[in-house]
């Protein structure tokens, strides 16, 4: 029977690992988002073979589920670290590697296509005519991109950027496959332990749902604030 | 005290400015007509090297710059010596008005933020807007966020203040308010280029004008004698056809 008190119960346990999640996904968030960045720099360049590599590597992440490029991740990067330390005669026992740095190569490389293309974005919505008028103040290069283009792509990235980092977090429950426990997958070892998997599923969803709500209010507060001065 | 000798600037193979030679004396009005595409806006935007010329020097507050060989340092050595007040007023819209005329002053020119705020509110009182320290660009009318950036540029102290066409891109009922703030900014000894086609105002306002054509100095003079007396027959010709257009 559908019982209120163990929700509750799994409510708590699962709220245990609510602060390990967050942290993963805002690392794997910022790891996306530096590597999106050099993605969009490197693309800019436009050298001509290296913008077809890219270009391929990102169809490639955009066209391939999370959980294949888990797994690819989780069995060949044993045996591309143990061939890599090879050539400097260290020896790397596979097992020894951590699945949780597994979780975050992984998705990291993953987002890194989409906060390239947010990135992209705001970049493109920079008004040139306020870059000239703090070069024509004899703004340096660096002053120019600290306290006028940042401040504005930041604006301009920040609702993407959020709903990636919820997207992550939602994400993240596939982490149990490589043994990560996640809120998702403390849910299905709580469920199991009390053989009560309903009940723990609910009080999941609710977890998610709630920090979502969360996120969502404090990134609107947070845009409301950066927005100041936007018509 | 500004002096540009042999200025010369091609966008590919066009020559857009050939060999502009001007001197300005400290508190000048200096005015520039002429056709639409003959390079005035490319000329302001040389003096600050918003643009790079091909070659020329340009002597400003005792220094003199080489353009073919300007470094870095020079660059916003000159930079910070001019100040420039666009067409679409090109105010930082993620900042007050009041922190649009504080800013530079702590970025680039090192003061303190109570010292850059009073000299900011002197200058937003005297473009008349100091009541509107606290609003955003967007929240004022054009008139209005121009006079704010004629107050930054007034800010920075700059030799020379730079006006590319400030009015043209102003619904005609507040051109006037515009105007009048540039008047005044002339008549406290500011030396000021500005690039303008309100003839009449520049008329009143200008020690001295200058006709462009086609990236040339075609003719300069006083008003009277552009407005008025000109016997060059381009001036005579952009004038007749500037004022059939206008009247
Ligand atoms: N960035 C650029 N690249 C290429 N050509 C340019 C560029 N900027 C200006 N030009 C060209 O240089 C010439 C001079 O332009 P400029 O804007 O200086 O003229 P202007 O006298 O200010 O005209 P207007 O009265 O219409 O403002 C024009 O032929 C213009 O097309
Ligand atoms: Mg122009």
């Amino acid at each position: 029977m559908f019982d209120i008190m163990t929700v509750f119960e799994s409510f708590v346990e699962i709220l245990k690992v609510v602060p390990k999640t967050l942290l993963l996904a805002l690392i794997i968030l910022v790891l996306s988002f530096m590597l999106g960045a050099a993605i969009t720099y490197i693309q800019s360049l436009g050298i001509p073979v290296v913008k077809q590599i890219i270009g391929v590597l990102q169809s490639f992440l955009r066209g391939t589920p999370n959980v294949v490029l888990l797994y690819l991740v989780y069995y060949a990067l044993p045996l591309v670290s143990a061939w890599f330390l090879g050539l400097f005669n260290v020896t790397l026992d596979p097992s020894s590697l951590n699945s949780t740095a597994i979780v975050i190569v992984t998705f990291s490389i993953c987002y890194s296509v989409f906060q390239s293309e947010i990135i992209r974005g705001a970049l493109h919505s920079l008004d040139k005519n306020q870059i000239e008028a703090a070069q024509s103040l004899g703004y340096s290069t660096t002053q120019t991109l600290r306290k006028v283009i940042i401040p504005q792509v930041m604006v301009e990235a920040l609702p993407d950027t959020m709903n990636a980092f919820l997207i992550i977090i939602k994400a993240l429950s596939l982490a149990f496959l490589v043994t990560v426990v996640d809120i998702f997958a403390q849910a299905r070892l709580v469920g199991a332990q009390s053989f009560s998997y309903l009940e723990a599923f609910v009080a999941a969803a609710l977890v998610y749902w709630g920090i979502c709500v969360i996120l969502t209010y404090a990134i609107d507060k947070l845009e409301n604030r950066m927005r100041r001065g936007y018509a | 005290m500004l002096n540009i000798e042999h200025l010369d600037l091609s966008f590919g193979d066009s020559k857009v400015l050939d060999d502009i030679n001007l001197e300005v004396h400290k508190g000048e009005v200096i005015t520039f007509i002429g056709p639409s595409g003959t390079g005035k806006t490319s000329l302001l935007r040389c003096i600050n090297l918003l643009e790079k010329p091909d070659g020329g020097r340009i002597t400003l507050g005792g220094d003199t710059y080489d353009y073919g060989s300007i470094t870095k340092k020079e660059t916003l050595d000159l930079r910070r010596k001019t100040a420039m007040v666009f067409q679409q007023y090109n105010l930082f819209k993620n900042k007050t008005v009041l922190e649009n005329v504080m800013d530079a002053q702590i970025v680039v020119q090192k003061k303190s933020k109570a010292a850059a705020r009073d000299k900011s509110m002197a200058e937003l009182a005297r473009v008349g807007l100091e009541a509107k320290a606290d609003a955003y660009p967007h929240q004022l009318s054009g008139g209005q966020q121009q006079r704010v950036s004629i107050a930054r540029a007034l800010a920075v102290e700059p030799e020379v203040i730079l006006f590319d066409e400030p009015t043209s891109a102003l619904d005609p009922e507040l051109v006037g308010e515009v105007l009048k703030t540039i008047g005044e900014v002339a008549g406290s000894g500011m030396t000021i280029i500005l690039v303008t086609h309100e003839m009449s105002f520049a008329e009143d306002i200008s020690d001295r004008v200058v006709f462009m054509d086609r990236g040339k100095v075609a003719e300069e003079g006083p008003p009277q004698q552009i407005f008025r007396h000109s016997n060059h027959a381009r001036t005579q010709q952009f004038l007749r056809k500037f004022y059939t257009a206008s009247h």
